[in-house]
C-alpha cells in the first residue's frame, strides 16, 4: 500500500518532479538505432519523461535529440527537411543543427547574428548496442556512458526490441521484479516458448510451485532471489537484478540468450517496455533471432509499421477464452510480454496503490519503491548521486544456479552475478 | 466500436473504481530477536499502527519437555512494556509474523517462533538490518539463522526499511 502522495511522487516523472529529476540523472534508451537508419533520414518524434522531442541524424551521421517545436512559431519539426547538416522548418525555413542551435533564419541577414541567439533544448544521443541512448539531465553532471552487458557485447550477440505500454512506468516495472507471478501468469510458456523450453532448470520451477524469496540490497539496486528445492540438499536459485531506476533482468534458462527489460516513462500514462536478449559469449543463432522477430520470449508481434503490440487494448489483447479454459494460457492472452502488459494496463493508466493489500512475498516491490523514494529525496535534499548512475552498477547479471542449502546466494553466486567479458552466463 | 479493454482503461473509467475498504486490519506480530533490534522496534512501536503488536524475544524455554515442538511448545515473548506473553497464543491469533534482527547478532530465537508459525500455518517474514558489525560475514551469519524458516527474507541497508515495510503491509 502507498499513500496517495507517495504514489504520485513515484509515478510522476515530468520536468521538475522529484522522480523526474531522479530519472534525469541516468542514460536511458530513447530509440532503436533502426529508427534512424541512415544520414538525412526522416526525423522521429520521441516523447520521454513528459517532454516532446524530435530525434534526427544529420548529413554527417551526427545524432540529435531536440525540442520538437520550432522556436519561430511553434510548428512541429517532424515536418522538417533533413538537409545539409540540419533540420529545416518547412514553415519559414528556420534551420537547426543536432545540438538544437539555430543556424539559419532566412528572413534575417546572416551577418546580423540573429540565428545565434536561438537555441532549442537538446540532449545528447549516442548509439550503443543497437539502442540510441539519451541523458536528459544537467549537462555538467552527465555521467559516463552506460555499460549494461546487453548493449556492450558485439552486435551479433544481442537483439533489442521495444513496445509501447499504455500505463504508468512503475506498474510496468514492478512486474519485472515481481517474481511470484511467474508460476501463475506465465506457467504455460516455460515448456512451449522456443526461447525458454528445454532448460534443465525448468523442472525445478514445475516441481516446486511455492518458491521462497530473499531480497538483498545491492549498490545499484536490488537482487531478488527465488529459491526452490532441488536434489542433493541443494536449492535451485533464480536471481533477478534490478538496477535503479528501471532496469530489470530475467534469470536465464539453460543456454538460451539472457533477457530483460528497461521501463522508460514516456509520460505519466505510458511507457516504453524495452526488451533485450543477448548471449555473453556467442552470436545469436538465426533460429533465435527469427523467434525474437516473431514475438517469442519477451518480445511481441507488432501492428505493422509501429511499435504497438498487435495484441492491444483495442482488440481486447486477442483474448482467447478457449485457450484459457484449456489451460494453454493462464490468462487467455498469448505471449509473455502481452500477458504482463495486458494485466498492467488493466490496472488503469496510473495504478491506485492506496487499495493494494501486499503480502510478505511482495517485499521486492516494497523495497524498490522505498529505494526510489529514498534516492529521489536524497537527490532533492543533498544532491546525492543516486544508485545506478555509476556504470559499475550496470555490470550485473541475472543468474540461475544450484547451491548447497547452507550457502547464502550473495556469497555463493557472487561471481555469477557479475557481467564478465568472455564468460558465459551461469545458468541451468 | 471501441473494445471493452480500451474503454475501461482510461483515467475517466479508473475514477469509477468502487470506493470502500477492501480488507480488514491484519494482526501482525513484529518480534525483535536481539537487543539492538529491540531498541529500533521500540521506537517504531510508538507510531500509530493498524493492528501490529511489537515484541522482543528475550528468552525461550521449552518448559518441562526441552526441545518440544507442536502442541507441547511453550515459549514466551515480552511485549514492550515488559510483560511476558505466550508466544504460541500470540502467533495463533495473528495473520502473519515478522522477525527482525541486526546483522551478526544471535538470531537463533527465530526457530521457536518459526515452530509456532508452522503449527498455525502463519507465514514468517525475516528482516536483517545493519548493526554495529556491517561485514558480509555478519549478514551471512544472520541469514543462515533465518533462512530455514522464512518465506521472505530481506536484507535492508537501513533500519528505515522496517517502518516502510510495515506501512506497505498495512501492519
Ligand atoms: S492476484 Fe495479484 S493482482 Fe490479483
Ligand atoms: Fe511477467
Amino acid at each position: 500500500m502507498l499513500k496517495k502522495e507517495q504514489n504520485d511522487y513515484l509515478c510522476q516523472t515530468g520536468p521538475g518532479t522529484p522522480m523526474g529529476n531522479l530519472f534525469r540523472c541516468y542514460w536511458m534508451p530513447a530509440l532503436l538505432s533502426e529508427e534512424l537508419p541512415e544520414n538525412d533520414c526522416p526525423p522521429v518524434r520521441v516523447k520521454l519523461l513528459g517532454e516532446r522531442l524530435l530525434a534526427f541524424r544529420d548529413s554527417e551521421g551526427k545524432l540529435g535529440l531536440i525540442d520538437e517545436f520550432c522556436a519561430h512559431r511553434g510548428v512541429s519539426l517532424w515536418f522538417g527537411r533533413n538537409e545539409d547538416c540540419g533540420l529545416r522548418c518547412p514553415y519559414h525555413g528556420w534551420k537547426y543543427d543536432v545540438n538544437g542551435q539555430c543556424v539559419d533564419v532566412p528572413s534575417e541577414p546572416a551577418e546580423s547574428g540573429y540565428a545565434k541567439k536561438i537555441k532549442l533544448k537538446s540532449y545528447p544521443l549516442i548509439d550503443q548496442g543497437g539502442v540510441l541512448w539519451t541523458y536528459m539531465g544537467d549537462p555538467e553532471k552527465q555521467p559516463p556512458l552506460p555499460e549494461f552487458e546487453f548493449s556492450t557485447v558485439p552486435l551479433n550477440q544481442t537483439f533489442t526490441t521495444k513496445r509501447i505500454q499504455e500505463c504508468n512506468w512503475l506498474q510496468a516495472m514492478e512486474g519485472g521484479i515481481d517474481s511470484s507471478h511467474v508460476s501463475f501468469l506465465h506457467r504455460g510458456d516455460l515448456s512451449n516458448d522456443p526461447l525458454f523450453k528445454g532448460a534443465a532448470g525448468n523442472k525445478y520451477n514445475m516441481q516446486d510451485l511455492s518458491p521462497v524469496f530473499e531480497v538483498v540490497e545491492s549498490d545499484g539496486g536490488l537482487l531478488i532471489g527465488a529459491r526452490r528445492n532441488a536434489e542433493d540438499n541443494q536449492y535451485y536459485w533464480r536471481i533477478t537484478p534490478w538496477v535503479m531506476p528501471c532496469y530489470t533482468g530475467v534469470p536465464p534458462r539453460g543456454d538460451h540468450p539472457i533477457h530483460g527489460h528497461f521501463w522508460v516513462p514516456i509520460d505519466d500514462e505510458s511507457c516504453w517496455a524495452w526488451s533485450y536478449d543477448y548471449h555473453p559469449t556467442r552470436a545469436l543463432t538465426e533460429t533465435e533471432v527469427a523467434a525474437m522477430k516473431d514475438g517469442k520470449g519477451v518480445h511481441v508481434k507488432y501492428v505493422p509499421g509501429t511499435y504497438r503490440p498487435l495484441a492491444n487494448k483495442d482488440n481486447d489483447y486477442l483474448m482467447n477464452r478457449a485457450a484459457q479454459k484449456a489451460g494453454k494460457t493462464f490468462s487467455g492472452i498469448e505471449g509473455i510480454g502481452m500477458q504482463d502488459a495486458s494485466l498492467q494496463e488493466s490496472m488503469g493508466p496510473i495504478c491506485d496503490r492506496t487499495k493494494e493489500n501486499l503480502v510478505g512475498t511482495d517485499n521486492g516491490i516494497i523495497m524498490a519503491r522505498h529505494r526510489l523514494m529514498r534516492a529521489a529525496r536524497a537527490l532533492a535534499d543533498k544532491g546525492t548521486v543516486p544508485p545506478g548512475v555509476n556504470p559499475e552498477h550496470h555490470k550485473v547479471r541475472q543468474a540461475a544456479l544450484l547451491l548447497p542449502r547452507d550457502v547464502q546466494y550473495k556469497d555463493g553466486a557472487k561471481e555469477a552475478l557479475v557481467a564478465r567479458k568472455g564468460v558465459r552466463q551461469t545458468s541451468v | 466500436m471501441q473494445s471493452e479493454s480500451a474503454r475501461m482503461t482510461t483515467a475517466r473509467e479508473a475514477s469509477y473504481r468502487v470506493q470502500y475498504p477492501n480488507s480488514k486490519p491484519r494482526a501482525v506480530k513484529v518480534i525483535a530477536l536481539d537487543p539492538a533490534s529491540a531498541r529500533i522496534v521500540d521506537e517504531i512501536s510508538k507510531k500509530s499502527w493498524n493492528g501490529a503488536a511489537f515484541f522482543t524475544a528475550p528468552s525461550f524455554t521449552t518448559e518441562e519437555t526441552p526441545g518440544a515442538t507442536g502442541s507441547g511448545l511453550k515459549a514466551w515473548l515480552k511485549d514492550l512494556a515488559g510483560r511476558t506473553m505466550d508466544l504460541v497464543s500470540e502467533i495463533e491469533h495473528c495473520d502473519f509474523a515478522v522477525v527482525i534482527t541486526t546483522a551478526g547478532t544471535d538470531a537463533r530465537a527465530v526457530s521457536v517462533i518459526a515452530d509456532a508459525c508452522a503449527l498455525y500455518h502463519k507465514s514468517l517474514v525475516g528482516l536483517v538490518v545493519p548493526g554495529t558489525d556491517d561485514s558480509d560475514a555478519a549478514v551471512t551469519q544472520s541469514m543462515k539463522h533465518l533462512r530455514p524458516y522464512t518465506r521472505m527474507l530481506v536484507i535492508a541497508s537501513g533500519t528505515d526499511y522496517i517502518e516502510a515495510m510495515l506501512t506497505a503491509l498495512r501492519a
